[in-house]
């Protein structure tokens, strides 16, 4: 199952008292920290694909109508350039649906898409605060803190990623930027702008939800109109933050993936400096 | 317990100590108050996995009743402990080390295999519930012929809409008044008659019919009694559509509520169906419309019987003469060209709802 051992060494061996070998290893994520990870991603995908089937039914983008086609709604552009350029799909019955056709849970089912959203909704709001008790419980919210020298340090994590695939190629040496924290600056900005973008979703989601009763809150992200935007670009954040979420996890190894599975890691770094210090 | 917590805090503070900079090394007072709950203390201890590696085959799980072994020489000498003492006690805010424990390889192995097995079996589970969730339109598109739509489904989808109805209601407030706009403000307002817009052939015959009363009787009013009986008030407010557009638009009529004291329902009245008779739907048919309104929203002081339009009376694309604006509702429940209105005890029924939406519909 990938558990590898940490070299043990006199210093701790001397310490244990413990007649097998142990390994050592680090508690990474509370466990109701890696439950609202991995319950999160159903969750979000309900309330997106859901979330653009509301969408279509009074986009946020429009311009003047098209004086050919008629068409006034920037998705539909898309859906219009994507026929007229990818091959296979030039002879789509209806062009400007093919967004609304292949994007979200289908149009014209607005009254299905709202249920699902609203149930959706209400088990992310509960998700998030079995998140925040996980953080609190496990003490993991001091890692997620963002630091002063985090810009700088983010920046420094930002040009290391860039230059992987280039320093591979020409096989030149790259080495990964050192750090004594759990995670590095740039994860560390990530996760905390992301629990930020969560929190700033179901906030505009009640503003756009409740514009009457909760008229303060619309009025808070500039009003009604303007707080749909702000919701549908959150949404994209979740998005962006989702693909190199993923590939980096997949390039940073089987620990750290296995880590929000079962909580621990065996990468225990400073142990192992001892060891080879001793 | 309390004395192998030291010392493990002892062994990780070994690590620590030589591992990182002391920039600012304190010493921290030695012995039990050293176990401070934010330092890096091993909270699985050895003695508990012991028992675990022991009682493996058995349990499975830490069992705290177990006798731990008896120990000899776990009790180290302070001596070895003082020098690599490390800045103990940081801010509040700042990271601490991640809690360092030492774990037998098999229970390593045990608890690996449980989380990923609980991993699969909910990453199923939840591929289940969400194709089980899945709009049937969505279903049918993706290629599914069967009708998967069952009970349950629509239970649990009812459900969140009715949690999310008894949340509106709960922040509804007859004294809470919806934000007004100045005449600059004013966006211009579609025709959003579902289908067609009836014909105007209506207005010149057109009465309110009020039923459920609590004289018993059914009145009749045509709209010169509404304009000339009750006062008339002007309001511009946004109209916000369940599709997600909106407009700001200048209102005139006379209060629901002042219709409400001027005819009042049955004592147990808590409901009214609002009805237009002359509604098309889009093959331009006839559709009658209503839905439910509750009493506590139609007593809201800015809930109108709206005759005017940017001061104008109303046409019939907005439902001349007579149509509800209700600003705490969404749009669909400010039914144009009111025909009838119906007081009831139970709550009756809605077009809307009856086409999946929520019944409330407050905003």
């Amino acid at each position: 199952m990938g558990c590898s051992t940490t070299p043990r060494t006199e210093a701790i061996s001397a310490s244990t008292l413990l007649e097998q070998p142990g390994v050592l290893v680090a508690k990474r994520h509370h466990l109701l920290v890696r439950w609202s990870h991995w319950l999160s991603v159903p969750i979000l995908l309900g309330l997106i694909l859901s979330g653009i089937s509301i969408y279509w039914s009074s986009p946020i983008y429009q311009h003047k109508p098209d004086p050919l086609t008629g068409n006034f709604d920037v998705a539909a552009d898309i859906g219009i350039w994507i026929c007229a350029h990818v091959p296979g799909l030039h002879h789509y019955s209806s062009p400007p649906d093919w967004i609304y056709n292949h994007i979200s849970l289908g149009p014209g089912i607005l009254a299905s898409a709202l249920r699902l959203h609203w149930l959706c909704a209400y088990l992310f709001m509960l998700n998030g605060v079995v998140y925040l008790a996980g953080l609190v419980m496990g003490a993991g919210w001091r890692s997620l803190l963002p630091r002063r020298t985090d810009l700088f340090d983010a920046l420094t994590m930002f040009r290391y990623y860039v230059g992987v695939p280039f320093a591979k190629l020409i096989h030149h040496k790259w080495p990964h930027p050192r750090f004594e924290t759990k995670y590095n600056a740039l994860q560390r900005t990530a996760y905390f702008s992301i629990a930020v973008a969560g929190f700033l979703s179901v906030a505009t989601g009640w503003a756009i939800h409740k514009p009457m009763q909760l008229h303060w809150l619309a009025a808070l992200f500039g009003g009604f109109d303007k707080a749909r935007v702000w919701h549908f670009w959150l949404m994209w954040l979740f998005i962006f933050f989702v693909v190199p979420h993923v590939i980096l996890v997949f390039d940073d190894g089987w620990d750290t993936l296995r880590g929000m599975i079962v909580g621990w890691s065996t990468r225990v770094k400073r142990s192992q400096a001892i060891a080879n210090e001793q | 317990m309390r004395r192998n917590a030291i010392h493990y805090n002892r062994k990780i503070l070994l690590r620590w100590g030589n591992g990182s900079k002391l920039e600012n090394p304190k010493l921290p007072e030695a012995g039990p108050a050293d176990t401070n709950p934010a330092a890096p203390i091993a909270t699985e201890s050895p003695q508990a996995l012991e028992a675990i590696e022991q009682q493996l085959d058995a349990s499975g799980s830490p069992s705290p009743s177990v006798e731990p072994p008896p120990r000899t020489d776990e009790v180290l000498p302070p001596i070895a402990v003082e020098p690599v003492l490390v800045k103990k006690h940081q801010s509040l805010f700042e990271e601490q080390p991640l809690p360092v424990i030492e774990v037998a390889p098999r229970v390593l192995r045990y608890r690996t295999r449980r989380d990923f097995l609980l991993f699969g079996a909910g990453a199923v589970a939840t591929l289940a519930g969400a194709g089980f969730l899945l709009p049937q339109e969505t279903l049918s598109r993706l290629g599914m012929r069967r009708d998967m739509s069952s009970p349950t489904k629509e239970w649990l989808l009812n459900k969140a809409l009715r949690i999310d109805d008894d949340v509106s209601e709960a922040l509804y407030s007859r004294n809470r008044m919806v934000p007004t706009y100045t005449k600059s403000q004013i966006t211009p307002l579609k025709n959003n008659y579902n289908g067609a817009t009836p014909d105007p052939g209506y207005i010149s015959g057109w009465n309110l019919t009020l039923d459920g009363l609590a004289s018993g009787l059914g009145i009749s009013l045509d709209i010169r009694n509404l304009t000339t009986r009750f006062s008339i008030h002007e309001q511009i407010t946004r109209l916000v559509c369940v599709e997600g557009w909106s407009a700001i638009a200048w209102w005139a009529g006379l209060r629901f509520d002042d219709l409400l004291r001027a005819y009042p329902p049955t004592s147990q009245a808590g409901w009214a169906r609002v009805e237009s008779s002359v509604n098309l739907d889009a093959s331009g048919d006839p559709d009658p419309y209503s839905m439910s309104l509750d009493l506590a929203t139609a007593r809201h002081p800015q809930t109108l019987l709206a005759t005017h339009f940017n001061g104008q009376p109303l046409t019939v694309d907005h439902g001349a003469p007579l149509r509800l604006l209700v600003p705490v509702k969404l749009g669909l429940k400010n039914v144009k060209a009111i025909t009838r209105i119906t007081y009831s005890a139970e709550e009756p029924k809605d077009y809307w709802a009856e086409r999946g939406y929520s019944r409330y519909d407050g905003i």
